[in-house]
């Protein structure tokens, strides 16, 4: 396991106090912060190529603060990604295992392989100005992967590609992890990159660690406002606690007006009646029910009549927006394209919604 | 615009030229192969390669702390560089003569090595001329070198000095060498400094600048313009040297 305690990072304007992370070894661990909150520094003081005021690192069992950067065990993968120009491709790979004076024909089997699944062969000969950007992140990731660090970080990987390389570069890096299963730390102001790659995901805003947890646990249960927001979360929504149903166990919800009910077993930590909560819906979780469909007893606590005002096509999916006929709340519900065009919807058909209460999370 | 360029070319080429207006006479082939003149080459050049080596050795790693690491005076450093620049180098040269006359100067001079009047004396004048700009030169190289490739080699296993010459020096060896060349240049045609500290002793101390002032002193035109040539055959020299170091590598 790799462990960050109590690091204080006091440089120019930046100031970081106490932050914490704990990654499991082969784990994909994402920092996710907006733009300008000081990753990139951290990623350093954890590399030991900038020296933070405190702070304890331990790779395994080993302390590795006061150690130079050379002895930690740790490869880095800048964001401007750094490939030495003057060296070729291959050189450039093999470069941090004859650094390390590490036995080369062990190392063999495993570079072969890595260079496989980076499909990378027919660059090897190459110098790094005759690569495309894509090709340099593939370079740049097998080099810092050759010498079998204990932990790589990568900063902003996925950042300034052109969308069908980023696809392509997320794909080789998932294919990465399930190969060989490295300990990775990533920084990243990309929430996307974060979902679709991340085991676990410590979001880091204003200096301030806000989450941490599994993709899930942060994607469909954030803990704050804050965090849903940064997220780029939908249908957010102020709401006040008006009741319970005992016998069902459930908390009613206004909203602006319109009630929604959940289970109070969702919450642990007991959210008491007349207390101002914030209400998140998730709009892939938003069913629009089809006209003459019978709704399931569970579905119809939270079923509302409305009216479709917008649809946009994203390509892979539609976005409905709908209101309630009922004050006038807006929702943006998200569709898959074959559903979509099962649905017949239009703007200004007047259609049911239903919400799964699991789908419903509530933040205080 | 491009007419200004040509005059400059046509000013300094006609200059050069006008050299040649006294070569091929009797005193010319003379002053050539006279042994004072092949010794203030000599000397010359022995003088400027072993001034431009010491500037080399002290001056890269200043060159690589000033561009490298943040310290307390770095400023003030950086600007004592220019100091060769912006005195005259007959000022650098007397205050050298007026260092050897104090207790610590006398000393050097006693129990170490005697600079004045003597070739020691020449190589130090020339060093004083050319350190701050060598270094200067040097740093400026190291600049345009991304310190992260340093920071990435070390996170593969190098150490700083492993770095430094395994990928510093490599992506900054044509600009370095460029200072150098350039650094030598200045060294080889450095007058006043020089001869303040080491006199003008034909056979002795005197320097291919030394030697043409001398030369003209005494009226010895065509010695004057031998040295001269010479002169700039070695000048035009280093500045294609220069030139063919070319450009570095495409960076990332």
């Amino acid at each position: 396991m790799i462990r960050v305690e109590g690091l204080t990072i006091l440089f120019e304007s930046f100031r970081l106090m106490d932050f914490h992370v704990e990654i499991e070894e082969g784990e994909f661990h994402f920092l996710l912060g907006p733009t300008g909150v000081g990753k990139t520094l951290i990623l350093e003081s954890i590399t030991g190529l900038h020296k933070p005021q405190k702070g304890m690192i331990w790779i395994g069992e080993k302390k590795v603060q006061d150690i130079p950067p050379e002895q930690r065990e740790i490869s880095y993968v800048p964001q401007d990604l750094t490939l030495f120009p003057h060296l070729k491709v291959k050189e450039n790979i093999l470069y941090g295992i004859k650094a390390k004076n590490l036995n080369l024909q062990a190392y063999e089997e495993y570079v072969q392989a890595l260079i496989q699944v980076m499909k990378i062969e027919h660059l090897l000969e190459r110098y790094p100005a005759n690569l495309s950007g894509g090709e340099k992140k593939r370079v740049a990731l097998l080099r810092a992967l050759a010498p079998r660090p204990k932990l790589l970080l990568l900063d902003e990987p996925l950042s300034g590609l052109d969308p069908s390389i980023k696809i392509e570069i997320q794909q080789l890096l998932k294919t990465l992890h399930a190969s060989f299963h490295p300990t990775v730390l990533c920084v990243t102001h990309d929430f996307e990159d974060a979902y679709l790659l991340g085991d676990k995901i410590t979001i880091f805003i204003d200096g301030k660690i806000e989450q941490v947890g599994k993709r899930d646990d942060i994607f469909l249960r954030p803990k704050s406002k804050k965090v849903a927001q940064f997220l780029g979360l939908k249908n957010l929504f102020r709401a006040k606690v008006l009741g319970r149903e005992e016998e069902l166990q459930r908390l009613i919800l206004n909203v602006n007006g319109l009630q929604f009910s959940i289970p109070e077993s969702l919450y642990p930590d007991q959210i008491g009646v007349g207390k101002e909560v914030d209400l998140f819906i998730r709009p892939e979780e938003v069913m629009i029910i089809r006209e003459g469909k019978s709704v399931k007893d569970s579905l119809k606590r939270n079923l509302f009549e409305g009216e479709i005002f917008d649809i946009t096509d994203r390509g892979r999916y539609h976005v409905v927006n709908f209101q309630t006929r009922v004050e006038k709340i807006p929702f943006e519900i998200s569709i898959p394209n074959y559903a979509f065009r099962n649905l017949g919807l239009s703007v200004g058909k007047v259609v049911k919604v239903a919400l799964r209460e699991e789908s419903l999370w509530v933040m205080w | 615009m491009i007419g200004a360029a040509i005059c400059i070319f046509v000013f300094y080429l006609g200059l050069i030229l006008s050299l040649f207006y006294f070569v091929g006479g009797k005193g010319f082939w003379e002053a050539l192969i006279n042994p004072y003149t092949l010794f203030s080459i000599r000397l010359s050049l022995i003088a400027a390669t072993i001034a431009t080596f010491f500037a080399v050795i002290i001056g890269l790693p200043s060159a690589y702390a000033l561009s490298r690491f943040e310290f307390m005076g770095k400023r003030i450093v950086d600007t004592f560089l220019e100091i060769p620049m912006i005195i005259s180098p007959i000022a650098l040269g007397a205050s050298f003569l007026v260092f050897f006359n104090t207790p610590l100067g006398e000393l050097i001079q006693r129990k170490g090595i005697l600079f004045v009047f003597e070739v020691p004396g020449i190589i130090l004048a020339q060093f004083a001329s050319i350190a701050g700009l060598a270094t200067r030169l040097m740093k400026a190289s190291l600049d345009e070198i991304s310190p992260r490739y340093e920071a990435v080699a070390r996170s593969l296993g190098s150490s700083s000095w492993q770095a430094f010459y395994r990928i510093t020096l490599p992506l900054s060896f044509k600009g370095l060498l460029a200072s150098v060349i350039l650094s030598w240049a200045k060294a080889f045609g450095e007058f006043g400094a020089t001869v303040t500290i080491a006199g003008a002793m034909p056979g002795k101390t005197e320097t291919m600048p030394i030697a043409i002032f001398t030369a003209l002193a005494s009226a010895n035109i065509e010695k004057a313009i031998v040295l001269i040539l010479i002169l700039v055959f070695f000048g035009l020299a280093t500045l294609y040297g220069v030139r063919m170091t070319g450009k570095g590598y495409r960076y990332d």
